[in-house]
């Protein structure tokens, strides 16, 4: 079967699931089990069946699973959404167009990737001030001590949620360039291999970025999960475990120092901690979020049987339910089981990304695609791990299930530039084999 | 608390359907797991920079041996490294119907000589083996491009 019949054929059960998913929602609300599940499993398979042809033409040769996997989050994202409040769904629905508008455009327009590693560096500017523009003057907004998103107008977005691209892109393309002096430069004392100083410039500059980040933006989670994907940039790069360590040991340094120094951050770290201490107050959303998923035991309790608001009253059981702590409703709702097949989409979809880097031909397209699926793994953990209470909740996005429009939007880019790289890799591959089997032949 | 039995239904029904679809996909991704994990050794050129410190390179030398046009015993030096192949911008120029423009160049890298091919159409052969990416040369060995052969010698 070829790769975009599989990609079709995969499409199919994606699209069950979801007009299952909405079925079981309306049969609990007052069970009226009407046309329209239906009618949103077709929408919804129309629009994916449209990106799926725009892939046959454009990227005949790009990975299969990772297009019914992505549309697969979003199925579970529309059908919690629209569980916790129809209006919000009708947004994300949008959202969910527009960001497949951007992902099509993406693929038109940056066809020859190569181009992004020409302008590298204004492309690290341009991540940087998007880190930068929630701190700005009439623009920035403070969401919960954090500041997070960006007004303009009418126009508000997450500026964080399209800088890791930027900041990939331009990791992926100066560690393609300067990783051979990384290695043979580096010297050994008291037996750790340290790079090279000359060339550790940019690796304090991307650690100083995501202290910053702690410490201005104060943002736990994208400082994590940027300087995650960094270490594993720099680990590819160079084959050095000891340079990943070195980092490790840069980040819990500071990380420990500003949780001590900055109020904000030193809430949450003391809120994870001991949640026990003000179980009405600060520690009130990550434990219901525990609660919550306790409750829903192995298979959960089914489409729309979570409580989110207190009967009777307008106040949350589980606070940001279709951002922050949408996990923690999947598995009321599905149980371990449910929240094993969140996990297992995010995974197969790391493992795709990867095995795009090892197909690959050239470097930058290696380092590009382990970036971005770097980025993208590490934001599903540091969410789920949020919630779930392994490290300090913060208030990253659920990659393609949580509502949001940049979110949504910017991790459909991501998965354009994942899908261009695999294209052309996969391409590549399969000429070779097949040059490779004709010679066999001749022989 | 009612459990409608079509709501329970649907929940274990979209539970079969979701972990059947997984399983199809993680079968794939398995599938090529097996065939990638194979001959990775030298696909990518990573992590093989040895960071060793250079050590006083010994003299090294192609000599042709035959074919190519080139005269049987003539010696190129090899410091710096050099790109065999039929155009005129290769370092040594060969004239062998079989031959790429640039195809394949030498190089040295921590003291040591490394031939690559350069995705030639007919490739390299080095010691009667197929090249792919690249290789280490020892003295001795025999570089073959199409009628071409030429013999890499090292003195320490």
């Amino acid at each position: 079967m070829s790769a975009r019949n599989r990609e079709l054929t995969a499409l199919v059960p994606v699209a069950l699931l979801l007009t299952a998913g909405f079925a079981a929602v309306f049969a609990q609300e007052g069970a009226r089990i009407d046309d329209a599940s239906l009618v949103y499993g077709a929408y919804f398979l129309a629009v994916c069946l449209a990106a799926h042809i725009y892939l046959r033409v454009r990227l005949p040769d790009a990975d299969p699973y990772l297009f019914p996997l992505v549309a697969l989050l979003t199925a579970f994202g529309l059908v919690m959404i629209y569980r916790i409040d129809p209006d919000l769904a009708r947004d994300q629905a949008n959202w969910f167009v527009l960001g497949l508008v951007l992902f099509a455009l993406t693929i038109q327009f940056l066809r020859d990737y190569d181009v992004l590693e020409r302008y590298r560096y204004t492309i690290a500017v341009v991540g940087l001030l998007l880190l930068l523009a929630p701190r700005l003057p009439g623009i920035g907004q403070q969401v919960n001590g954090a500041f997070l998103g960006v007004k303009i107008g009418p126009l508000a977005f997450q500026p964080a949620e399209f800088s890791k691209i930027c900041l990939v892109v331009f990791l992926a393309s100066y560690l393609r360039e300067h990783r051979e002096v990384l290695i043979v430069g580096a010297r050994r004392v008291l037996g750790v291999t340290l790079p090279p100083l000359k060339h550790f410039g940019p690796m304090l500059v991307v650690w100083g970025a995501s202290m910053f980040m702690l410490v201005f933006i104060r943002d736990l989670g994208s400082s994590l999960m940027f300087f995650a994907a960094f270490l594993a940039l720099l680990y590819v790069a160079t084959g050095r475990f000891s340079f990943v360590a070195i980092g490790m040991a840069m980040f819990l340094v500071g990380a420990w120092f500003f949780a001590s120094t900055v109020p904000h951050v030193h809430d949450r770290v003391e809120i994870w901690l001991d949640p026990y201490a003000h179980p009405k107050g600060s520690g009130y959303q990550i434990l219901q979020s525990i609660f919550a998923q306790a409750d829903g035991g192995l298979f959960g309790k089914g489409f729309g049987q979570a409580l989110i608001t207190i009967p009777g009253t307008d106040n949350a059981l589980l606070p940001a339910a279709q951002t922050d702590t949408i996990y923690s409703l999947i598995v009321n709702e599905l149980g371990l089981f449910g929240a094993c097949g969140v996990v297992m989409i995010y995974l197969l979809i790391a493992a795709r990304g990867f095995k795009i880097a090892l197909i690959a031909g050239d470097g930058f397209s290696k380092l590009l695609a382990t970036g971005l699926t770097a980025v993208f793994s590490i934001q599903a953990f540091v969410i789920i791990g949020g919630v779930t209470r392994v490290i300090p909740l913060t208030g990253v996005t659920l990659p393609f299930i949580s509502y949001g429009g940049s979110s949504i939007v910017a991790n459909f880019v991501l998965l354009a530039l994942l899908l261009l790289v695999s294209d052309r890799a996969r391409r590549e591959a399969g000429a070779e084999a097949r040059l490779g089997g004709l010679a066999l032949e001749g022989r | 608390m009612d459990y409608d039995p079509i709501s329970v239904a649907l929940k274990f029904g979209f539970l079969a359907v979701l972990y059947l679809f997984l399983l199809w996909v993680a079968r794939g991704a398995l599938k090529d797991v097996r065939r990638t994990a194979m001959p990775a050794s030298d696909a990518t050129g990573f992590h093989q920079v040895a960071a060793v410190a250079p050590q006083p390179a010994p003299d090294v030398w192609l000599v042709a041996d035959r074919g190519g046009g080139l005269e049987p015993g003539e010696r190129f030096d090899l410091i710096g490294g050099l790109s065999i192949g039929r155009s005129a911008d290769a370092d040594v120029r060969i004239d062998d119907r079989y031959a790429s423009g640039v195809h394949a160049r030498i190089f040295s890298r921590d003291g040591r000589t490394y031939i690559e091919d350069m995705n030639s159409t007919n490739g390299t052969q080095l010691n009667d083996a197929t090249l792919s990416g690249e290789a280490e040369l020892i003295d001795g060995d025999v570089v073959r491009i199409g009628d071409t052969e030429l013999r890499f010698e090292a003195q320490a």
